[in-house]
């Protein structure tokens, strides 16, 4: 297998105001990496005239790319459309489901969607009392739900999983603790160690730290920009940590 | 008079709701007759748009925007898993 590299940024939140500014840091992107995962928060409050940006923003690149979409990607009540807007530039947008690509001759299956919250194991919400808590947490147990079922059906030689919401409280650190449980659940990172992957990368905590593990061992990266500080993180991937 | 404690969290749900911002990061700090405003934004235009959202949000206060502008920089090497 030959080795695999993966380049990564979230939350770019793009507008009619920074229109081409992000281009201009894809310019040589062949070069760096094979393939480019947005981790979603895309635009700022998705609007049809930010994800028409974003999806200028990111088309005909030389590498295949793939997106999630963010909470801000859904807060004009219109993410199907602007998954569509992508679509049409080329995009490929997960929504709890998979893709697998042919690299150079190496499957690479890049599984997932938006994430959602709840909190970590011992400090979570629970399906108990009014309505509105059980479906918080509901909503976050069916999308873990059809991930695992996702990374069951994906064949694949290698598997990352792309969230927008985090699945660790690792990469959170850096924010303020009572903030957690709407930063992302643990429920996303029990569903990756119960099916194995081999990376996942998230935004969405931009005050919080880029490197975390799951507690089954798999490498978690936080790809907010705000962490990053640059264009996009690139991660190499060769099965036997040779690069 | 109002607690600065709730002017902030006022500006603070103002930057994060406003149509014309949206922004949820930015920190607010209320001292005496001085609103602070922090933390990263994409462009200067933003930078004052946030001031401005704030002002309306909290009149009669001096806006300190101590907001700052990010840089993005070049993707740097390759980690290796």
């Amino acid at each position: 297998m030959s080795k695999l590299r993966i380049a990564a940024v979230g939350d770019v939140h793009l507008g009619e105001d920074v229109r081409g500014r992000y281009r201009e840091h894809l310019a040589g992107i062949e070069e760096k990496a094979d393939v480019l995962l947005l981790a979603g928060d895309l635009t700022r409050h998705g609007t049809l005239e930010e994800g028409q940006v974003v999806a200028d923003e990111f088309r005909d690149l030389p590498v295949p790319v793939v997106a999630v979409l963010g909470n801000h990607d859904h807060h004009s009540d219109r993410p199907a459309e602007i998954a569509a807007l992508l679509r049409d530039a080329g995009i490929m947008v997960l929504h709890d489901d998979a893709v697998v690509l042919d690299i150079d001759g190496t499957r690479l299956g890049v599984v997932g969607g938006k994430g959602f919250g709840g909190g970590f194991a011992g400090k979570c919400a629970s399906e108990f009392g009014e309505p509105e808590i059980k479906a918080f947490v509901n909503h976050t147990k069916r999308i873990a739900d059809r991930w695992r079922r996702a990374l069951k059906e994906t064949e694949a030689d290698v598997r990352v999983v792309l969230s927008h919401y985090s699945p660790v409280n690792d990469t959170l650190q850096g924010e303020p603790l009572e903030i957690y449980p709407f930063l992302g659940s643990y429920l996303l990172a029990e569903a990756a160690d119960a099916e194995g992957a081999d990376l996942i990368v998230h935004g969405h905590a931009h005050k919080g730290t880029e490197k975390g593990m799951t507690p089954g061992g798999i490498r978690v990266r936080n790809v907010a920009l705000p962490v990053l500080g640059r264009a996009y993180a690139v991660y190499c991937h060769d099965g036997d940590g040779h690069c | 008079m109002e607690a600065p404690q709730y002017v902030a969290a006022r500006v603070q749900q103002a930057l994060a709701e406003d149509e014309r911002t949206t922004e949820l990061g930015i920190r607010v700090d209320v001292r005496g007759e001085q609103l602070f405003l922090r933390g990263e934004v994409t462009s200067e235009e933003r930078r004052d748009l946030i001031a401005g959202v704030a002002e309306e949000a909290a009149p009669g206060l001096a806006v300190r925007n101590e907001l700052t502008v990010a840089d993005i920089r070049e993707p740097g090497g390759e980690e290796k898993l």
